[in-house]
């Protein structure tokens, strides 16, 4: 064990505090509950010192000092909020608002930009700015994800530091000197890495708005709910923003929920970023949902009740289970399905005696050094940890071969993985062919019943990422139409089967889950709290 | 140009990779003299322009691609510094110095007579292609003033009968001839000794007059610490400006280093009424380059490089003479004087941002990037160049040197003043019968070397002097007494700083004094820090709308409000050195900054119609529209 690092006192606004040696006084600060703001100061990028927001009083020090860059010492006394650094503060955000435009009513950022809030909190001085601004380029497209008003830009270079040091992609620059240096790309190039929304999520004030979001719903609209994304096996932390005014306010964003997701700091999965492959994938949420059960007709589809629905389902095992063929029934879950989905349908299967039970993950995709990963499940990890079969390639092949008289599918479009003739031969095979998912696809199309759940924004639960991570989702918006959680589907149908399931909603799931499988053993959604738990065999990686 | 460039926005003619491949082996060759390629990134970029007469944005590319870098930060660096054109110039490119010694002198009635001459305005090419016209800030050759640079060719004093040459043959321009002028009250000058001879700078001459014997001596007879002892003991200063004493400097540079040591040289003379420098360079390079090896052999050093400010394309030229000469004769390359000491030298030339003297923007340029000086600690002596303990000297100070080990520490420090050893090299424009370059004692007195520099002109009377380069407060006709070290003036409210002194004659309007002095402050901000950045173009506007007879009573408290603002809120001085001279002019001369407001002109103009070009001073940009 290498040594604990030294420990040193100081004592900021009269309060004294402890951190260990090395930390800023910006940190510092945090610690003893004293915070000072700041614009270039990112915990997760080099430091630029050039804002000079976080200027503090120090004791003994001829001038202000930068919080954010000078390290704490023992025996240091700090001033946050004496009057030397109220006014170095308060002067400081002069500067950097004599040229910032007054655009605030038509500036997307309004709402979380710092230049408001901080002017509100540490300004309100009488500007005395009489002339003319400067001009610079506004409205400029970067790229697909991200639009620029250089005029708003404060010159604080985080973006320019996220693409030197995150991405290495170096697409940032600052150009010219003095009060002409504007913030660009290379003449004719394009911001287009996979992490280019990240720098939306940085940029302090609203020089970089996010393309996909900006103009379709003021912020302070927004609710916020904490979740992790699906996108990947990575399982990024996020925040879901949703349009809480929907009601009201039903010409936003065409009646859409889900406005955008936001990454939330996880020191062990994702730091502060997210791809954008995540970032934008979230229109599946709204999109293209199936929103009624359907069952077949003399050949096609047609809306129907969930008593039809859930009827032909339970007819049709408790048929098998009466003529012992439940061997002739398989069911393929998903890696999409959180543990509590997947513990409910393994319980409820293993009770009712069916045997045939695999999950399949999606098609492997796009990974990078970063944090994507090829495995596109967000829950694959989870599983295996509750030891459920991976694979549907053998059970397709006995459907499509007549071996089997049911087969349910749930949440994945399998032509997506497998050969299309297959997954319509597999379809066409069987007797009853169920497909219990969120959104329409071809797979969808084939069934004979198909049964609507609900997608992770719309639930609770928790998703096991690569690295053996659990982590929780939350509800952040109702159940689209008349969608219905995976566990209560799964209770439903062992009702009608007399099946005795305890599964009342995702908490008691869980309990029961970790009670079971050793994995889990401890965990409850308390202790797993806002950064999750590693599994028993987890790894850290 | 007036003010910085803004982007690019008319299209410009594409280079393509062929034409840029050209030169590749050469650009190869530059990079291969440095540690890291991204630090090759100025001189490769002027080969491009060399080459190709301006750097595209294909070019950025092809660089990027040469050195590893993201073509954006190569267009940060081409976008940065003033010396590379983003576009096509005409074949004589017209560079008139528009700083306060050449206002002084007269350079915008010369600004206009050459816009008058060729028919075009600053900051346009002629159609023929054959002339572009910009206006530029301080060249430091304020001696000549109004100075102008005629590709890279420094001419002056621009007269009426130049620009009628201009017009005509430009080739046939004469470079600037600037002799030194004197060594004031001095028994044996050090600095200047052979300025005056004949081929000076040529290393027979130097090796004649018993040159790199002190380098012999140190490198053969002494310790190094023996050498940092003798500079410790001669009081040198800096004479960069700060006056931190240099065997201290010396002596943080660690003695054990696992990675190699640097020795920078700062020539990026910039400070506007300072041209120093250029003598030692252009007429004792060897003196440079034998206090270099001393430097060098004292820290341990194998390698050092001369940043010298871009502009000096002449001086340069004679540096890197010097340096080869210096091979050759073995001084310099393997084993000098057989005693193990190895020394190579690098002549790097800048860009263009006066922003790159200070320090750590220097060597943040050096290794390629914009000249963004550096948040401390670590400090140079800890990690300085390319991350490894680095020393920086002036080169006046490295060329005191020399005569340091050969005279001995003592008998230099007796040369200076208590707590400054030796002379300095005093620059003087402005107002003055003989402007030029002085070396003197720095126990002289400021009154002492105005009279030295024949005083001012007949019938006029001195009004006010900068006596330490355009960022030393201002001093008043009554506080010429003041003694011209570094304490003294500190002691008097202003600084020594680069020793240039800026005599200002009673036609001097101080309104438009401080309209030159904000304008090259807001020129020149490197735009890292908030309040210099935002604060140093808006001080030039306020003042500007003074000058336009638009100001308001209430503009000069809010300039003193931005001033305080402004200073040590910063990573580096720049900003302290932007706001002492709005706070010296306004507060020393309030009341003429008050009749300008309230008058909307200056009382000076009347008297000035009088003037004949070569005597008049500054002009206003514009003539007062509600006089």
């Amino acid at each position: 064990m290498p040594d604990a690092p030294k420990q040193i006192s100081l004592t900021i606004d009269g309060k004294p505090v402890t951190v260990s040696d090395g930390t800023t006084v910006l940190q510092a600060c945090e610690k003893a509950d004293s915070p000072v703001p700041f614009y270039c100061y990112h915990p997760g990028l080099s430091i630029a010192g050039n804002c000079r927001i976080c200027l503090v009083e120090i004791q003994g020090a001829p001038k202000l000092q930068i919080a954010c860059y000078t390290l704490a010492t023992n025996g240091m006394v700090v001033f946050t909020t004496s009057d030397p650094t109220l006014k170095g503060r308060k002067d400081v955000l002069e500067f950097l608002l004599i040229n910032h435009p007054l655009d605030c009513p038509v500036c997307d950022q309004a709402g979380e930009c710092w230049l408001q809030d901080y002017y509100m909190r540490h300004g309100l001085y009488d500007p005395k700015f009489n002339e003319a601004k400067t001009k610079k380029p506004k409205a400029v497209p970067l790229g697909p994800t991200v639009m620029l008003d250089a005029e708003r830009c404060i010159l604080c270079s985080r973006c320019v530091r996220f693409t030197d040091e995150i991405t290495k992609t170096g697409e940032f620059g600052i150009f010219n000197r003095g009060d002409h240096s504007v913030i660009g790309l290379h003449p004719g190039k394009t911001l287009e890495n996979n992490y280019s929304g990240n720098v939306v999520d940085i940029c302090p004030v609203g020089a970089l708005t996010d393309r996909d979001f900006r103009f379709k719903c003021r912020v302070w609209y927004l609710g916020a709910t904490d979740s992790v994304c699906t996108g990947c096996s990575r399982g990024c932390n996020t925040v879901i923003h949703n349009n809480r005014e929907r009601d009201w306010r039903p010409h936003i964003a065409d009646g859409g929920r889900v406005m955008r997701l936001k990454p939330r700091f996880n020191a062990d999965v994702n730091k502060w970023w997210m791809c954008d492959e995540g970032r934008y994938g979230y229109k599946f949420i709204d999109e293209n949902r199936l929103a009624a059960v359907q069952v077949r007709e003399s050949g096609a589809q047609r809306a129907a009740t969930w008593e039809e629905g859930l009827g032909r389902v339970a007819n049709a095992l408790a048929a098998l289970r009466q003529a012992k063929q439940l061997d002739r029934a398989g069911v393929i879950l998903s890696s999409h399905l959180t543990n509590e989905d997947l513990f409910a349908a393994q319980t409820f299967f293993k009770k009712l005696g069916l045997t045939n039970v695999v999950f399949q993950r999606p098609k492997p995709g796009k990974s990078d050094q970063l944090l994507l990963q090829a495995d596109k499940s967000p829950n694959a990890r989870g599983a295996q940890a509750l030891g459920i079969a991976e694979g549907a390639q053998a059970l397709l092949a006995r459907a499509a071969k007549k071996e089997l008289k049911l087969l349910w599918v749930f949440t994945q479009d399998l032509t997506q993985v497998f050969d299309a003739a297959l997954v319509r031969q597999a379809a066409a095979g069987v007797e009853l062919f169920i497909f219990q998912g969120t959104n329409a696809n071809p797979t969808a199309d084939m069934a004979h019943v198909v049964l609507p759940s609900t997608v992770c924004a719309e639930k609770e639960g928790t998703l096991t990422n690569f690295q053996g991570r659990v982590q929780r989702i939350q509800a952040a918006v109702l159940p689209a139409g008349d969608s219905r959680a995976d566990i209560a589907i799964c209770q439903l149908i062992g009702e009608l089967l007399q099946v005795e399931l305890p599964f009342a909603d995702a908490a008691s799931t869980f309990a029961q889950l970790a009670a079971g499988v050793p994995a889990f053993t401890g965990m409850t959604y308390a202790n797993l709290g806002q950064s999750g738990a590693l599994l028993r065999n987890g790894t850290s990686h | 140009m007036s003010g910085p460039v803004p982007a690019v926005t008319k299209p410009v003619p594409a280079q393509n990779k062929a034409q840029l491949d050209v030169f590749r082996a050469e650009a190869d060759a530059i990079v291969a003299k440095y540690e890291e390629k991204r630090a090759a990134m100025l001189p490769v970029l002027r080969l491009v322009q060399e080459k190709l007469g301006f750097v595209s944005p294909e070019a950025e590319e092809w660089v990027g691609s040469l050195l590893g870098i993201a073509p954006s930060h190569v267009h940060e660096v081409v976008t940065f510094y003033t010396l590379y054109n983003q576009q096509p110039v005409g074949k004589h490119h017209i560079q008139v110095c528009q700083n306060i010694a050449c206002a002084l002198t007269g350079c915008e009635s010369m600004i206009a007579a050459i816009s008058k001459k060729l028919g075009i305005k600053p900051g346009e090419t002629t159609p023929d292609g054959r002339f572009t016209l910009s206006t530029v800030e301080c060249l430091c050759a304020c001696e000549v003033g109004p100075v102008m640079q005629v590709n890279d060719k420094y001419v002056g004093p621009i007269t009426l009968e130049t620009v009628e040459q201009l017009a005509k043959a430009p080739e046939l321009l004469p470079e600037m001839d600037t002799p030194f002028r004197e060594a004031v009250h001095l028994v044996e000058p050090v600095l200047s000794r052979r300025f005056t001879m004949r081929d000076s700078e040529i290393i027979e001459t130097y090796v004649r007059d018993d040159g790199y014997q002190a380098a012999r001596k140190a490198t053969t007879e002494m310790t190094p610490q023996q050498v940092i002892d003798e500079v410790t003991k001669s009081n040198l200063r800096g004479l960069g400006g700060a006056g931190f004493p240099t065997g201290k400097k010396w002596s943080f540079i660690p003695k054990d280093s696992a990675k190699p040591k640097y020795v920078v040289v700062n020539a990026d003379e910039g400070e506007p009424g300072t041209l120093k420098d250029r003598y030692v360079i252009s007429k004792d390079p060897h003196r440079l380059i034998e206090g270099m090896m001393i430097a060098a052999y004292a820290i341990g050093a194998h390698k050092a490089y001369i940043y010298i400010r871009g502009e000096y394309a002449r001086p340069a030229q004679i540096l890197q003479q010097a340096v080869q000469d210096a091979y050759k004769y073995g001084f310099l390359g393997k084993s000098a004087f057989n005693s193990g000491f190895a020394l190579d030298i690098v002549v790097h030339r800048g860009a263009g941002a006066y922003i790159c003297g200070e320090e750590s923007a220097l060597l943040e340029s050096l290794e390629g990037k914009k000249g963004f000086p550096r948040l401390r600690p670590p400090f140079p002596a800890i990690s300085g160049l390319f991350a490894s303990p680095t020393l920086i000297n002036n080169v006046e100070t490295l060329a005191c040197v020399p005569t340091i080990i050969a005279r001995g520490g003592e008998w230099f420090a007796k040369l200076g003043s208590d707590k400054a050893g030796g002379t300095r090299l005093y620059s003087i424009s402005g107002h003055v019968v003989k402007p030029g370059l002085y070396e003197a004692s720095q126990s002289i007195k400021l009154r002492e070397l105005i009279e030295a520099a024949g005083g001012p002109r007949e019938g006029r009377k001195i009004k006010a002097v900068v006596p330490g380069g355009i960022s030393a407060k201002i001093l008043k006709a009554d506080e010429l007494d003041v003694v011209m070290d570094f304490d003294s003036l500190r002691n008097a409210g202003t600084m020594a700083g680069s020793a240039g002194v800026i005599v200002m004659d009673d036609t001097t309007c101080m309104v438009q004094a401080l309209w030159y002095a904000s304008k090259f402050f807001a020129h020149e901000s490197c735009g890292q820090c908030s309040p210099c950045r935002e604060g140093t173009g808006w001080i030039f506007k306020i003042v500007d709308r003074i000058i336009k007879g638009q100001g308001k009573q209430q503009d000069l408290d809010v300039l003193l409000g931005i001033a305080t603002n402004m200073e040590g809120r910063t990573i580096c001085v720049f900003a302290d050195a932007a706001a002492w001279p709005v706070q010296s002019y306004i507060t020393k001369f309030r009341d003429e900054f008050e009749y300008h407001i309230r008058t909307k002109r200056c009382d000076l103009l009347q008297r000035m119609k009088n003037l004949n070009n070569r005597m008049s001073t500054l002009k206003p940009q514009t003539e007062p529209t509600n006089a």
